[in-house]
């Protein structure tokens, strides 16, 4: 963090009055959003807005969910250049695959079922509490570690966005890029060690300003989350995605020129470093290959299959209000992933040109672009609209908390006190275990970020990975196979999750023989893993690719297998069970749903 | 296959969807990753024997360069519209309550 702060790099109070407006915006929207819901039933109220989204908030909200996307991902295209489009190419096809695969189906066994959560359907569609358990569990994993991380990610926005910190970075995790000092990125395993002892040496090892933006980002969050529940999590997620349109759409429409036209940049961005910038895969000093073919082939694998089994998007799909819903969804998504992504590449691609040298510093790509193209704004209003466009990512990370808090709560609400603990709650048990069970996970979070460990994000992409190895399986079984058990369910869980972790924690082995090849075993690691492969993006947490393929290839093919073997395995499902979801009722039992 | 007399018609419009959603995702990957890894990896410029491009033939489209346009841009393109034809021409709206 050496290189000194220039003339277009100071956000003045623009960015902070930017984002106490996002807030307030978004706190207005949860009281709006209480009023909306206050009607019927508690549970299907708060924790699914009794199934009555929309076609806007249904597609714009049910698989953008994490700032992430928007965040990490122009630092990539600054870094690596072109390639990084054949990166996220996938997203062309995630509108369709999100909603038409198991979109529909998804949506008739919720209400069927009656279920509130993802847990909830799945031990009612296989008759069996150990699956919802299990399910429950692994639920409340993966997003923990994604939460904790937006914690954190908001509240070092927070920090920075204090006039005099110097420049906005939009990354999810500050420290690791800090981190390091040689090599590309966090290539320097070696000082996780010494970084780690200095943090333990104090419980608070960060500024104070970091404090504050952590306890005003948990308050508000969680406070307004609380009044309105999902559809307070709904409107401020679709906030944030129509500021996030309008963000990038001024930026391309001003950098592009400012750069001289698109051609005319990528010439000046390959001059300035190599034809590398044009090409996969993809630019690199320290030799690393960023998108080999086979990983390429495991993008397209990683955004569809996450994009419709993770957890967070199949509780958005189970809240739409019809079918005619789903299918506008799908055309909506569709063209507001045309306006994001390729004008995103396109603006990355003109910053590389008019910022040359940002070097380990291209996280912070975004800010100083918008500071940079809205300078010669008359009467000061580029600061403003840079701060609004900054704030943008700000709201993503909002609304994403606020739907991880959402889920959470509802897992212990729904399938652990109302399933397990105490069956015959009245509504009111059940708005007290809502409320003290929202504030239990905030302060949770607020306790994992005092001291926040380092390379969460990398955590984040691995436990959404995760959550589609397990549950595609499970998920594509109970929609669409009569003959699935609940004993497949579980397997099919279980594979993926632990083929998934297994193959990438033989990566993080191979990195760390790597980074202390004079430790003992260290040798015999390597010997068994082989050398690292230098394809991918760096940092400590690298998978092991077999075959040149993300783990997330295995894990889903482990949960399809034993899914499937398993079922065929196990005794046939009841006939009343597969009845009752897979056929149609006779007319005389209508009126049995509930 | 068993065929199921009582069948609910929504499982069955959404099976057909589903494997049609299926189909494209497989079509799109196969071309996507096909033609960019055919058109976009550059010759490793250490090597003159290995397989890639010569960084030199790079042409511009439309300022995409020209494995970009063709490998992701107009896919993509061709992507969102069969989503809305599929959406209003071949997905079918169901009761979800019965």
């Amino acid at each position: 963090m050496l290189i000194a702060v220039d003339e277009v790099q100071t956000p003045g109070y623009s960015v902070l009055a930017a984002l106490l407006l996002f807030i307030a915006a978004s706190v207005w929207l949860g009281t709006v959003a209480q009023k909306a819901m206050e009607k019927k039933d508690f549970m299907q109220g708060f924790f699914l807005g009794n199934r009555g989204l929309g076609a806007w908030t249904l597609a714009l909200t049910a698989t953008v969910q994490s700032g992430g996307t928007f965040m990490g991902f122009p630092s990539l295209v600054y870094s690596f250049g072109w390639i990084v489009a054949v990166w996220i190419a996938s997203y062309m096809i995630v509108p369709l695959t999100g909603f038409a695969v198991v979109g529909k189906r998804l949506a008739q066994l919720s209400r069927q079922t009656n279920a509130v959560t993802v847990p909830d359907l799945l031990r009612e569609r296989f008759g069996d509490s150990r699956v919802g358990l299990l399910a429950s569990v692994m639920i409340m994993f993966f997003l923990s570690f994604t939460m904790f991380a937006q914690f954190k990610a908001g509240a070092t926005i927070m920090e920075h966005a204090w006039p005099g910190s110097g420049i906005l970075a939009l990354t999810e995790d500050y420290d690791a890029p800090v981190a390091t000092q040689s090599g590309e990125s966090t290539e320097s395993a070696a000082a996780t060690p010494k970084t780690f002892r200095q943090t333990m040496r104090t419980w608070f090892p960060l500024s104070s300003k970091y404090y504050i933006g952590l306890m005003v980002f948990s308050i508000t969050v969680v406070g307004y989350t609380l009044i309105g529940g999902f559809m307070a999590s709904v409107w401020t997620d679709l906030f944030q995605s129509v500021m996030m349109v309008i963000g990038v759409m001024l930026l391309v429409c001003l950098a592009v020129p400012m750069a001289g036209g698109l051609e005319a940049a990528s010439r000046a961005a390959v001059a300035s470093t190599s034809p590398a910038l044009a090409f996969g895969p993809g630019y690199s000093t320290a030799g690393r290959e960023f998108l080999t073919p086979g990983l390429a082939l495991s993008m397209f694998f990683v955004w569809v299959f996450a994009g419709f089994a993770s957890p967070a998007s199949m509780v958005r799909v189970m809240a739409a209000q019809n079918t005619e819903v789903m299918r506008k969804s799908i055309l909506l998504l569709s063209c507001y992933n045309c306006l994001i992504y390729i004008p995103l590449i396109m603006t990355c691609i003109a910053a590389r040109s008019l910022l040359p040298d940002l070097g380990k510093q291209s996280d912070s790509v975004i800010p100083r672009l918008s500071l940079l193209v809205t300078r010669d704004f008359p009467f000061e209003t580029g600061q403003f609209v840079s701060g609004l466009i900054l704030a943008a990512p700000f709201g993503a990370i909002m609304a994403s908390v606020s739907c991880f808090v959402l889920v959470i709560a509802s897992g212990m609400v729904e399938d652990i006190y109302a399933k397990l603990i105490n069956p015959k709650a009245s509504e009111k048990q059940l708005r007290r275990a809502t409320t003290i069970s929202m504030v239990a996970v905030g302060m949770v979070a607020i306790l994992a970020n005092l001291n926040p460990p380092q390379y969460l994000q990398a955590l984040v992409v691995l436990s959404g990975s995760a959550g589609a190895a397990t549950f595609i399986a499970p998920v594509v079984m109970a929609c669409y196979w009569r003959r699935a058990t609940a004993s497949g369910a579980l397997a099919g869980m279980m594979g993926g999750f632990l083929v998934y972790f297994g193959v990438y924690s033989c990566g993080w082995m191979q990195n760390w023989a790597t980074g202390n090849p004079k430790l003992p075993g260290a040798e015999l690691i390597l010997s068994i893993l082989g050398q690292d492969p230098k394809i991918g993006p760096a940092g400590f947490f690298r998978p092991y690719y077999i075959l040149g393929l993300d783990p997330i290839v295995w894990g889903m093919l482990a949960s399809v297998v034993a899914g499937i073997g398993v079922s065929l395995l196990s005794k046939p499902p009841a006939p009343e069970l597969v009845k009752r979801f897979f056929d149609v009722r006779p007319t005389s039992t209508i009126g049995g749903t509930a | 296959m068993m065929s199921h007399a009582n069948e609910h018609p929504l499982l069955k419009s959404a099976r057909r969807e589903a494997i049609a959603a299926l189909s494209i995702w497989l079509l799109t990957t196969i071309y996507c990753v096909g033609y960019c890894s055919l058109y976009g990896y550059m010759r490793d410029p250490g090597d003159p024997t290995s397989s890639g491009r010569d960084p030199q033939s790079l042409t511009y489209i439309l300022g995409f360069p020209d494995w970009i346009f063709w490998g992701v841009v107009v896919p993509w393109g061709v992507c969102t519209i069969v989503s809305g034809v599929f959406s209003f021409c071949f997905m079918q709206d169901a009761d979800l309550e019965n």
